[in-house]
């Protein structure tokens, strides 16, 4: 999130597509509630009426897998009418960049597509730069080349009738959101949008929200209060643990992960820091060798040095193009190629896109350790549904791990806050700390290195792993050593501006730096102060970067450092502070620098962009700089009505035996997506085993219009089977007034909805009177053409009858 | 203590079910075994049970091109005047009592009623709240949290609801905040009301008719409020006999 | 004595008369039942968030002799002020459940069923495994030469659900043991 929950209250205009909020992330609706109060507009987008829509004062349909074109078609209607905010717009954005001559679009294509490798050559979406290599620009906008005039060529397509017969969505629908929400274009108004994977498991999830962050960007929303784009994510830590870099491209914190061609520390750095000609632009990444020297002082500790590189050659590295994501994660898996296996506090077997495909990939294995809070589909897949235990070589270590209030340590929402959280109580029996899991499983494998050597020892036996107290995992010895150490001192450091590249700094992941430091451990706070009176409660934990609670907040205010609208301000300029130096008041700002009048000391306030402004224009995307319609890889038309180019032409399809993909196939006639709801949590991992939860929601269910049930001959409370090219499941049907058939140009399209909670070891119930499997084993393994993200919001499937109401 | 009430506000209640669950974590009582099978809603489990003393109920409606869904936490109404007691007083049972300072109207769980017994209380209960253990042979709803009000807390569902949907306090600041919000939602929804203000402690404000959320969402007033004026008509006397018998 | 609730619509005060009054002893006084005490007085209370979506609303815990009696909402907290929902309610039964995992579990080859062993019997094994899968596909040059340094033989996935700190030591551990096939619920 750029902003954070509370700060939902501060908007004119909630605009809830991509996720559905109240029923997800239930008590913030008592912030989305606070604005309604104020007489802000909440408008709910989504394919289903849920209890979202319930709340909302609009509800608006649409066809899963269609936002681009919805939005798209609001980006029309805000130049057309001019509703953007011109001085934001020309200041802090890229549309008056040139963009160069090689730089084309053309039926769903952009330049420099190569259909062979479904790759594009981004160099062709080059900006123009002048001999100094400065991006030429015209604040006019007038320029055919620069990217406003480019902008509204593309999107001039996208008129309303085009989009109402892509999306579903009736034409009026369309112009009242429309309407509503680029009435924020004004100063004095704030939209704010809030996604999940509603947006995200798509093969066009990235550009979804990038057409959003553009029409924010138009209307002058982000850096706002009540504005910003905000991603609610889906787990406890899941920002944490993003931070955290548990991800194979990454490393803490949003570091790239070292390829091949990084041959040593310099050559990383050289390669992967941004560069700019730009003169007012802080590009605040050229920072980035301080805070990989200072990471890999805290993995090698002292055994990383100037003259090995810190342990850079420790450190493994990819191959130049090598993707480890998910879907290739098991998809190499079920090709064998490994023998080893973690599925650490997660159930691949249920939440897996194509979930059959990964269950069988877990047979290919010689160890697995699964290390849960109760038993689940992953530790015990050997005797699944369709397994033969006694083919299966796969040895399981099941290990018990404590759970949330069973041990101390901090986690991040999506708002960035960081909160710690003390024990309560012991773990049962013998189940322990995960912390406690990974230190001894560690000095296991080490102790084995040392004695007995093998193949490249160095990184395991110098690894800094000195984070127990009397025997035990401390998480404040690793909170310290995350935040970082000036190791000349031995002291904390008291945020990442104190950091060096010359390895006598630590700091295991730089966001974090300032969040335990020499003031104590600032995750812990409990002050409930508020002196900006917009909800900031900046004493109350901490909040990276260096606790500033609403990023990009210099886009929030005018050149002179004037906030846009003084009703909401999170930052002004007073000149009279600091001694009549002047500075600012309010949230830390995005940089100390004065405001943009100030031409010889100002930055621009994109500081993470190395241009220093926000893109309307994204040349780093895989399928062009311009969010554009392309149809989920399985869909019921067969025609994008906006090109040639059916599905996304940067998406990687897979083409083994178990990955099968039928659209427009009259067996699959209609459109499913899967989704949580309030009483479970991901997998139902731990929700399906309590029992108070359980009986709230028992089953799975499939969601379905009462057309759909008449033309299928189905009746509430009947057992269906739904069913995908990829899999099929048992479902109670819940036929309801809540789902509607779509008109997509002219003809009928249903759409179905299925819940992914459930999974064949809990609850027990061979009558399937509760319980049920995993919704994706209908799911396709296709991902996202940037992230691999799995289309689990938009596939075809069927359902039938099984079983009739007793 | 003075005499309390709850508020809920229905025009604001997500269903998240925090309530129903809060309940059940308070009072620690046990889940139902519950299925989707001949049912097909999220309402679960289907009715109050002995052991669900909060349940919100959802309902669909179909409304020409719109669709609604209304959730109503149901619950017991602390009865200003509470035709379950009367009912078993008249049956000459204590099981039912009520605080003379908050006007929580209790059910003593460890008093047995019979089941024609307990079917006769139910039956007078305009919402049809009373619930029986077959097993223990006690009746069982809503406690008003009284162990937590005469604490200072707020009872479990209210404290866990997060939109404001449910709220608890002195009557007549209850009444007050009702008042109010009726008067803020009449001009979007004329419907608004509150349902049975003036004889309950559980005062509900629906934005449509009440049939639209529960059959027993009011008091019926062919059939309730007959019968409550039977009801008190009928023990009155007997009542002010038995105080002035001492 | 029985009043049918036709008879009891129908009745009047005089009808009432019949009822004896040996069965109109009303307790008046106060509901012993409900009002021994509140079990979470001196508890202790430990403050708390919650594990399940990213809102993180606060979360106290009442133990008491070193058991969880009561888990509810924090009211000082300035996200939830107090709120949970459904699952955050719920989370006692996370803790109190018998179900829960309680000892090391293992699967051997071809097994049909688990068997319970001892923490340092498993750590041991699985410790042989990895040395076992790293050391037979440890590549330290790829294809052209370039050094990787990477286990090829081994992915993890995992996880939003461990603490920040669990987050780094667990990144530390695996890219120690020379993993590249990381992820977890971020990508999905």
């Amino acid at each position: 999130m750029t902003n954070h929950y509370i700060d939902f209250r501060n908007a004119d205009v909630i605009l809830n597509m991509g996720s559905n909020v109240c029923e997800n992330h239930p008590v913030s609706y008592k912030w989305i509630k606070a604005a309604q109060d104020r007489g802000a507009v909440f408008i709910h987008v989504d394919p289903r009426f849920t209890r979202t829509s319930a709340k909302a004062d609009h509800y608006v349909p649409l066809r899963s897998g269609t936002d681009i074109a919805f939005l798209g078609g609001m980006i029309k209607y805000i130049l057309d009418n001019d509703l953007i905010q011109r001085e934001y717009v020309v200041n802090y954005t890229n549309a008056s960049f040139i963009v160069g001559s090689k730089y084309d679009f053309m039926d769903g294509l952009f330049s420099g597509y190569d259909p062979v490798k479904r790759k594009y050559d981004k160099s062709n979406w080059a900006f123009e730069t002048d001999e100094n290599g400065v991006i030429k620009k015209d604040p006019t906008l007038q320029d055919p080349r620069c990217v406003y005039q480019l902008l509204k060529k593309h999107y001039a397509r996208y008129d309303r009738d085009v989009v109402s017969q892509i999306t579903g969505t009736p034409k009026e629908d369309l112009l009242k959101v429309y309407q509503i929400y680029g009435s924020t274009g004004r100063p004095d108004r704030v939209g704010t949008e809030l996604y999940a994977m509603g947006w995200t498991q798509h093969t066009v999830g990235t550009q979804n929200i990038r057409a959003m962050a553009m029409l924010q960007l138009l209307l002058g929303n982000v850096g706002m209060a009540g504005g910003g784009i905000n991603a609610l994510r889906g787990e406890s830590n899941v920002q944490g643990s993003t931070d955290m870099c548990l991800l194979f491209h990454i490393i803490p914190a949003y570091n790239p992960t070292p390829r091949a061609k990084h041959k040593d520390l310099a050559t990383y750095n050289e390669t992967t820091t941004p560069k700019t000609k730009e003169p007012m632009s802080a590009n605040w990444w050229q920072n980035r060798p301080k805070y990989m020297v200072s990471y890999l002082k805290s993995m090698y500790g002292k055994a990383g040095t100037k003259e090995n590189d810190f342990g850079y050659d420790w450190h493994p590295k990819l191959d130049d193009d090598q993707n480890c994501s998910w879907l290739m994660l098991f998809d190499a898996m079920h090709r064998g190629e490994f023998t080893g296996f973690f599925a650490w506090g997660m159930n691949p077997a249920c939440s897996g896109a194509n979930a059959n495909k990964v269950r069988q990939g877990l047979a290919s294995l010689d160890w697995m350790v699964n290390v849960n809070l109760f038993d689940n589909e992953t530790g015990s897949f050997w005797h699944g549904p369709g397994m033969n235990p006694k083919k299966i070589k796969t040895e399981v270590f099941q290990l018990p791990c404590a759970s949330f209030m069973e041990k101390e340590g901090s986690l991040a929402n999506s708002g960035r806050w960081v909160q710690w959280r003390y024990k309560a109580v012991d773990p049962p029996g013998e189940a322990k700390p995960d912390g406690d899991i990974m230190l001894e499983l560690h000095e296991s494998v080490r102790k084995l290195y040392a004695k007995e050597g093998g193949k490249f020892p160095e990184p395991i036996l110098n690894l800094k792993m000195d984070y127990a107290t009397n025997g035990k995992f401390d998480a404040h010895k690793v909170a310290k050593e995350v935040n970082g150490y000036d190791l000349t001192t031995g002291k904390l450091v008291a945020n990442f501006t104190k950091l060096k590249d010359d390895g006598t700094t630590s700091c295991g992941s730089w966001i974090y730096s300032g969040s335990y430091n020499e003031d104590g451990n600032m995750m812990a706070r409990r002050d409930r102060s508020d002196p900006t009176g917009i909800g900031l409660y900046s004493k109350w934990a901490w909040c990276w970067p260096v606790n500033r609670r609403i990023i990009y907040n210099r886009a929030s205010v005018d050149l002179n450092g004037n906030p846009w609208d003084p009703k909401r301000a999170v930052i002004r300029w007073d000149p009279a502070a600091g001694d009549g130096k002047g500075g600012w008041i309010g949230d830390v700002p995005d940089g100390g620098w004065p405001p943009m009048v100030d031409k010889e000391k100002t930055k621009l306030p994109f500081i993470m962009k190395p241009h220093g402004v926000a893109s309307i224009f994204g040349p780093g995307l895989n399928e062009g700089p311009f969010p554009e319609h392309y149809e989920p890889l399985e869909c019921p038309v067969n025609r994008n009505l906006l090109s040639s180019q059916r599905i996304n032409p940067a998406a990687k399809v897979f083409a083994g035996t178990m990955d099968q993909y039928l659209t427009c196939d009259p067996r699959y006639p209609f459109v499913c997506t899967t989704y949580r709801v309030t009483e479970h949590w991901q997998t139902g991992v731990l929700t399906r085993w309590l029992p108070w939860l359980l009986e709230t929601q028992p089953q799975l269910f499939v969601e379905m219009s009462k057309e759909l049930g008449e033309l299928k001959g189905i009746k509430n409370g009947d057992v269906v089977e739904v069913e995908s090219a990829r899999g099929k499941v048992k479902a109670v049907a819940i036929v309801t007034a809540r789902l509607r058939p779509f008109n997509i140009a002219g003809q009928t399209v249903h759409q179905i909805g299925i819940p992914w909670h459930f999974g064949w070891r809990w609850p027990e119930d061979k009558k399937f009177s509760r319980g049920g499997d995993s919704a994706n084993l209908l799911t396709p393994n296709i991902g996202d053409a940037n992230t691999m993200i799995p289309e689990s919001k938009a596939f075809m499937a069927n359902v039938r009858k099984i079983k009739s109401k007793s | 203590m003075a005499d309390k009430s709850f508020f809920v506000d229905t025009s604001i209640c997500s269903a998240c079910r925090g309530c129903q669950v809060a309940c059940k974590q308070w009072n620690k009582n046990k889940a139902e075994v519950t299925t989707q099978r001949n049912w097909g809603n999220y309402q679960n489990p289907p009715d109050l049970t002995p052991n669900t003393f909060k349940l919100v109920r959802f309902n669909e409606l179909e409304e020409g091109n719109t669709v609604k869904w209304y959730f109503f936490p149901d619950q017991c109404r602390h009865c200003i005047d509470a035709p379950c007691m009367e009912m078993a007083r008249g049956l000459g049972s204590k099981a039912i009592s009520q605080d003379a300072a908050t006007g929580a109207v209790l059910f003593n769980p460890k008093i047995k009623v019979s089941k024609a017994d307990f079917e006769e209380i139910r039956s007078a209960c305009p919402y049809d709240i009373p619930r029986w253990n077959e097993k223990a042979k006690t009746m069982a709803k809503c406690t008003m949290c009284f162990d937590r009000i005469t604490s200072g807390l707020q009872p479990a569902c209210v404290k866990t609801c997060p939109s404001g949907a449910m709220n608890f306090g002195d009557r007549e600041k209850m009444l007050a905040l009702a008042n109010k919000r009726v008067k803020e939602l009449k001009t979007r929804h004329p419907k608004a009301q509150l349902l049975n203000a003036d004889s309950v402690r559980t005062i509900f404000l629906v934005v449509d008719d009440p049939q639209k959320y529960h059959k027993f969402a009011a008091a019926n007033d062919i059939f309730g409020v007959t019968r409550l004026a039977a009801i008190k008509k009928m023990i009155r006397p007997l009542t002010n006999l038995a105080n002035w018998l001492g | 004595m029985k009043i049918s609730r036709r008879n009891f619509i129908k009745a009047s005060g005089v009808a009432a008369a019949g009822l004896g009054l040996s069965q109109l002893g009303f307790d008046l006084s106060p509901i012993e039942s409900y009002a021994a005490g509140l079990k979470i007085k001196g508890a202790k209370e430990i403050t708390h968030i919650c594990c399940y979506c990213s809102v993180s609303c606060g979360q106290i815990a009442h133990v008491s002799k070193g058991k969880l009696i009561n888990f509810e909402g924090d009211p000082d907290h300035p996200i939830s002020e107090g709120a949970l929902c459904a699952k955050g309610a719920a989370a006692y039964q996370i803790h109190d459940n018998p179900n829960r995992l309680k000892k090391v579990r293992y699967r051997a080859p071809y097994g049909t069923s688990w068997k319970e062993v001892s923490w340092e019997w498993a750590l041991e094994k699985i410790a042989r495994n990895i040395k076992k899968s790293r050391d037979s596909s440890f590549v330290e040059k790829n294809d052209k030469g370039q050094v990787v340094n990477r286990t090829n033989g081994i992915a993890s996935v995992g996880s939003a659900a461990l603490d920040n700190e669990e987050c780094f030591l667990y990144q530390t551990f695996l890219r120690g043991l020379g993993l590249v096939w990381i992820e977890h619920q971020a990508r999905i």
